[in-house]
């Protein structure tokens, strides 16, 4: 016992020791004093030996308060020759910052003299890292938790090994210049135009918001994304936007790295506080979406009438439209394949499309980017000149040149870009969907298409014969089970309640009760239960496929359910012809009345 | 039970033990000591800072040229005089050496509206209660230039900064 | 301690006994050679009367105890002594707290040491007062005359987690923000005065500026006083309730039959501060009976120092090997994915993604309800001052399932959770 304790008070007597001993001899004080020492053998005078001979090691500190909250950056309690012109050939820590022109220093009989005062704007104003650390690790921000490593200069460890390297260079420094250089001209910011530039070449802004700059709502809002996030993940995202988060929708633009670089740079620059863009400008992009902005930016191509399918061509291929969508050997992987679009859409629906992506297709997750009139037009005339290849013969080609894209390889419904289409294509291995159809039907969703879904009128390109062909074909190699007759089922051809208020009203209340569960309280698809379906309930108020089947349809689906979904027959849990007329007439008060003309639907 | 009153018991008959005994509560008490001494001493180098929250003790005034000859430029914040008389330049504290308050310039010098300490040009005390004079801080010109003051160092009053 | 009136001392003989004299005055004794000096050390000192004279072997036995009470209470003290040198660092506001932190990793002497020193003794804490609630469990101590000294203990356990808790937000990184935003909303989902509770702890309807506040002066004033408190409190029942547990056997047996002239003072055999009225006054001739007591001069209190100066170093060591975590500035609009809390609250959290009421209120209310109410329910004689003693195997198996549940909540919260709270395997 006695030992023991005798041991362990020495024990706590080492360990009193190591730490008090921890407390001396820090790597600054051992800079400090080089300096000192070097200083004495260059200082010219007896009174700057004597002055240097008072100088004992400590803490330096500049505070720092013009630049948002004080900053006290001990930077230079290492970096202390940073200000000493003498030692601009000596080694790091020791060593003078650069004077450059580039920083508007400027030179007078030989003597440089800086533009931004250390004492004025301190060191981490344009460096980033931790001013108040006083060893490297902490203070140059290698902590994987300090949000600002030097930048350009520190990476951490945890960042990706084949990233790391790119984000060393002075150029990324360029992204704090921009906090108060917000000129878009300016040359010390090239980079970051640059960078803003590819935001509106690459189209980013059509999914992204950035105060100021853009108004997209399909990605993530990059207003302060420069100081949410570091370069590695900033960079990550833009080179490998799956790498990161395996749910991310946004495509890859296979970009070089030296664009990658400078969208990085601009991205970093956006700390939601720039102040580049006044009220007004901010303004207007909320109320035009910044369609100024981006023409002013990227330049619009002057549309000369004679080559409209030629520059519309060029538009279509600089434009960033192959991140998405297929054309040729080009596939972005997310969006359909256009390389028919002559046949399946005319011009007037493309037009509508690009202007606004949602006054044709309720759920389409385009983006309305922000071209003129004439280059939609030009590209539209472009697009219309689409063909394709002439269709094959037998039903397998066919479907693997037209259908597979969204129906998938094993015709489950789970095509490469199946994903992003909303409503999902038909899983076509479900026999009691397919079954439950008549084959007229059938072809007709071939032919004619299904309004308000990603189906196009394939009829321009398919024969009803080729239609039956490779629906055989579906039906033996996907569905696997022989068709059979349907039986006859007692629908009524008409709605037979009339409509009117009262009735949307208990159709409402019967909906609440007994559909909102998978469709949403708003019928948009969107109930709790969605989650766990497939095919996803449909979207209620997509007036384009709504207003596109007749009553007879809505009673089928409603009364009998659909085969192979989760809708179940509702005729089984005491849904009367009556009840099921007040449903339809509320699904009907939802979806607004088509008032003619193809996108009829679109005013909601 | 007994209460033992006898002096010895019946282990310190063991010489031996008795003394290793002895040894080992020199030693723990060593080590305790030592520690508690060492934390104590820890203590007190925890509590001293050893870097303030204030502005710097040792800053840049700014150029010789933007203090021309005759100036007497009370740069309050700081909390010196910055005096140049032809090309002999120096910097006076301004903070009464009687309890602290911050001078003022009067026309002979400087004056305290504290206690009534007075203070000639070069900061020697002419009147009131101040015990000591103003204290010169050391004036230095680094090498960029720039007037450095480092408030850490005084010298001797009189000893000007010769540029 | 002669009664005799000393001779009348001279100026010069007082003065050259002065500093004789200042410390006769006060360090009254001697170091002990005898048993009188030795019970007369114990009480004569202010920090070492709260011992009782003499000790019974069975509490010494470190395989019984563990020293599991003393090395929280030495925790806490070392806790009082790191968080008061802190206090000279931090400033409770949201614009300097982390920055403070950022000081006493960088400019500040020993700062890290001292940071690392309360943060891995507050867990500590957290674990050995736990561990202490299990022994005193496992060892049916909280059975009569001990039943209110238990509650005391569980209420000291609640305080141990809660001063945890408000010093969690205090540094005022990523971890604490979101630990505490969720920590505070869980006391929303309390019945009645959830709400409430909620809203005085945060002094506003988010975890601000005014939270950092209460959650310091909590941290630093009141619940130390109340801690201090109960476990003055604590202490003083362990003597008044007899001393620590033991088994009805580490007791002499006395039969009445054998000694009839026994006086009836000494069948309290349990009474152990009676001595000190015993060597007080005249020698006092008692029975002869077989006694299982020591002088706790020098067995307890080397006993005592041994376990101060392990606890010390353990705490010195890993203060010395790992340093406590610093995460992110707070960012309020951006939580870390997943934002876990501290490991003791683990179980917790685990608990409060089934349901925000039962995971947080309704089964640690009743876990609690049935801690603070086992001495009044479980009223059977035996088992007393027996680890797992099989007549209190009911209790025991209620009491580790407890424990072990939590513990698995614990291990899965840690381990198995990843981004969204979603499973994941840590292989």
């Amino acid at each position: 016992m006695r030992i023991a304790l005798a041991i362990g008070t020495f024990l706590i007597l080492v360990i009193h020791g190591i730490v008090f001993y921890n407390q001396f001899g820090h790597p600054w004080e051992r800079n400090q004093n080089t300096y000192f020492d070097q200083a004495k053998v260059l200082a010219k005078t007896d009174t700057e030996k004597a002055a240097l001979a008072g100088r004992k090691p400590r803490i330096e500190q500049i505070v720092v308060s013009n630049f948002g909250e004080t900053r006290f950056d001990r930077c230079t309690t290492c970096h202390i020759a940073s200000d000493d012109p003498r030692f601009s050939s000596h080694a790091e820590p020791v060593k003078t910052h650069p004077y450059s022109p580039t920083l508007g220093d400027t030179q007078k009989n030989g003597k440089w003299e800086r533009r931004h005062k250390f004492s004025e704007f301190g060191c981490t104003v344009c460096h980033d890292g931790q001013g108040r650390g006083l060893d490297a690790e902490y203070s140059h921000g290698k902590d994987e938790y300090w949000p600002d490593p030097l930048l350009g200069f520190t990476t951490q460890d945890h960042w990706r090994k084949d990233h790391a390297p790119k984000l060393k260079g002075k150029e990324y420094m360029q992204a704090n210049c921009a906090q108060c250089h917000t000129d878009v001209d300016f040359p010390g910011t090239a980079q970051v135009n640059r960078g803003r530039q590819l935001f509106f070449s690459n189209n980013c802004y059509g999914c992204h918001r950035i105060e100021g700059l853009s108004d997209g709502t399909i990605g993530p809002d990059l207003s302060d994304v420069g100081r949410k996030w570091k370069l590695d993940y900033l960079w990550g995202r833009i080179a490998d936007p799956k790498f990161i988060l395996p749910t991310s929708i946004m495509p890859k633009f296979n970009m070089k790295d030296d664009e990658i670089k400078a969208l990085v740079i601009f991205l970093k620059s956006r700390k939601g506080r720039n102040f580049a863009e006044t009220e007004i400008q901010r303004f207007k992009v909320k109320l035009t979406g910044g369609a100024e902005l981006v023409q002013a930016t990227i330049k619009p191509m002057k549309i000369n009438p004679g080559e409209m399918v030629k520059q519309g061509e060029k538009l279509v291929l600089d434009r960033a439209c192959t991140a998405c969508h297929k054309l040729g050997n080009r596939d972005g992987g997310i969006a359909p394949d256009l390389s028919f679009e002559g046949q399946l859409r005319d011009g007037d629906w493309i037009l509508a499309h690009f202007k606004n992506p949602k006054s044709t297709m309720s759920d389409s997750i385009m983006p309305a980017f922000r071209f003129t009139d004439d280059e939609f037009k030009a590209m539209t005339a472009y697009l219309l000149t689409l063909k394709g290849q002439p269709t094959p013969a037998t039903g397998e080609a066919i479907y693997k040149n037209l259908c597979l894209r969204c129906h998938g390889e094993k015709g489950d419904g789970q095509g490469p870009i199946a994903e992003r289409l909303d409503p999902y294509p038909r899983d076509l291995t479900k026999a009691g969907f397919m079954n439950s159809k008549s084959e007229a039907r059938l072809v007709s969703s071939v032919r004619n298409g299904v309004n308000g879904t990603s189906m196009p009128a394939w009829g321009k390109l398919v024969t009803e014969e080729q239609a039956k062909t490779v629906l055989a074909y579906i039906q033996t190699t996907f569905t696997k089970d022989p068709r059979r007759e349907i039986k006859a089922r007692a629908i009524p051809e008409k709605n037979p309640v009339a409509y009117s208020t009262e009735s949307v009203t208990r159709g409402e209340a019967l909906f609440v009760n007994r559909c909102a569960g998978c469709h949403g309280r708003k019928g948009d698809g969107k109930g709790p239960n969605s989650l766990d379906i497939l095919p996803k309930p449909r979207n209620l108020r997509n007036a384009f496929f709504v207003n596109s089947v007749d009553d007879k349809r809505l009673f089928e689906s409603i009364q009998y359910g659909v085969q192979g979904t989760a809708m179940p027959p509702w005729i089984d849990y005491g849904l009367s012809n009556n009840d099921v007329g007040d449903l339809v007439n509320f699904i009907r008060s939802i979806n607004p009345k088509p008032k003619g003309g193809q996108n009829a639907g679109a005013i909601q | 039970m007994a209460v033992n009153l006898k002096r010895t018991s019946a282990e310190d008959s063991e010489g031996g033990r008795t003394s290793r005994r002895r040894m080992l509560g020199w030693l723990t008490g060593a080590g305790l000591a030592g520690s508690a001494g060492l934390s104590a001493v820890s203590n007190f180098v925890f509590i001293k800072p050893r870097a303030t929250y204030g502005q710097p003790q040792r800053f840049s005034v700014g150029k010789p040229e933007d203090f021309p000859s005759g100036t007497r430029a009370i740069l309050a914040p700081r909390g010196i005089c910055i005096v140049r008389e032809g090309s002999k330049l120096a910097a006076i504290s301004i903070t009464c050496t009687h309890l602290g308050c911050t001078v003022g310039a009067a026309d002979t010098g400087f004056a305290c509206p504290c206690h009534g300490s007075r203070f000639d040009q070069d900061g020697n005390v002419t009147g009131g209660p101040a015990p000591r004079p103003l204290p010169w801080f050391q004036v230095t010109l680094a090498p960029n230039g720039e007037i450095e003051v480092d408030k850490d160092i005084e010298i001797a009053p009189g000893s000007y900064l010769t540029i | 301690m002669s009664l005799s009136t000393p001779p009348k001392a001279s100026f010069l003989a007082s003065l050259m006994d002065f500093p004789r004299n200042v410390w006769k005055s006060i360090f009254r004794n001697p170091l002990p050679s005898n048993d009188l000096e030795r019970s007369a050390t114990s009480f004569t000192n202010f920090f070492l009367h709260i011992h009782p004279v003499k000790v019974h072997k069975n509490s010494l036995r470190p395989l019984y105890t563990f020293g599991l009470g003393l090395i929280s209470f030495f925790l806490f003290v070392i806790l009082i002594v790191t968080g008061i040198l802190l206090m000279f660092y931090y400033v409770p506001a949201t614009s300097q707290a982390y920055d403070r932190m950022l000081d006493l990793r960088g400019s500040v002497a020993f700062g890290t040491l001292l940071r690392n020193m309360h943060r891995w003794g507050a867990h500590g804490m957290v674990a050995i007062v736990f561990l202490h609630l299990c022994r005193v469990f496992l060892t049916g101590s909280y059975k009569k005359p001990r039943e209110f000294n238990w509650v005391v203990g569980v209420i000291l356990f609640l305080l141990t987690l809660f001063m945890s808790f408000t010093g969690y937000l205090l540094p005022w990184d990523q971890l604490a923000f979101w630990a505490i935003t969720v920590g505070t909303a869980i006391a929303g989902y309390a019945p009645v005065v959830g709400k409430d509770i909620q809203f005085l702890l945060m002094g506003g309807t988010s975890v601000g500026q005014e939270a950092l506040l209460r959650f310091y002066v909590l941290h630093v004033a009141v619940l130390p006083a109340v801690l201090t408190l109960m476990i003055a409190i604590h202490f003083w029942r362990i003597r008044k309730d007899g001393g620590l547990s033991r088994p009805e056997d580490a007791d002499p047996v006395i039969s009445l039959e054998a000694m009839p002239t026994v006086k009836a003072s000494v069948l309290e055999p349990k009474k152990t501060y009676g001595l000190q009225g015993l060597v007080r006054g005249p020698l006092t001739k008692v029975g002869e009976i077989p006694d299982n007591t020591v002088f706790s001069w020098p067995n307890l209190f080397l006993a005592e120092l041994f376990t101060f100066v392990v606890t010390l170093s353990a705490i010195l060591v890993v203060s010395l090997l790992f340093n406590a975590p610093l995460e992110e500035p707070v960012n309020a609009l951006h939580p870390p994915n997943p934002a876990k809390a501290p490991w003791y609250f683990l179980g917790l959290q685990e608990m409060v993604s089934y349901s925000a009421f039962w995971g947080g209120i309704g089964v640690p209310t009743i876990f609690v309800l049935l801690l603070l109410g086992a001495p009044y329910l479980d009223r059977g004689p035996g088992g007393v001052g027996k680890w797992f003693s099989r007549d209190r195997l009911l209790a025991n198996t209620i009491f580790i399932t407890f424990v072990v549940a939590n513990i698995i909540f614990v291990i899965i919260g840690t381990f198995f959770r990843g981004a969204n709270w979603a499973f994941v395997t840590p292989w």
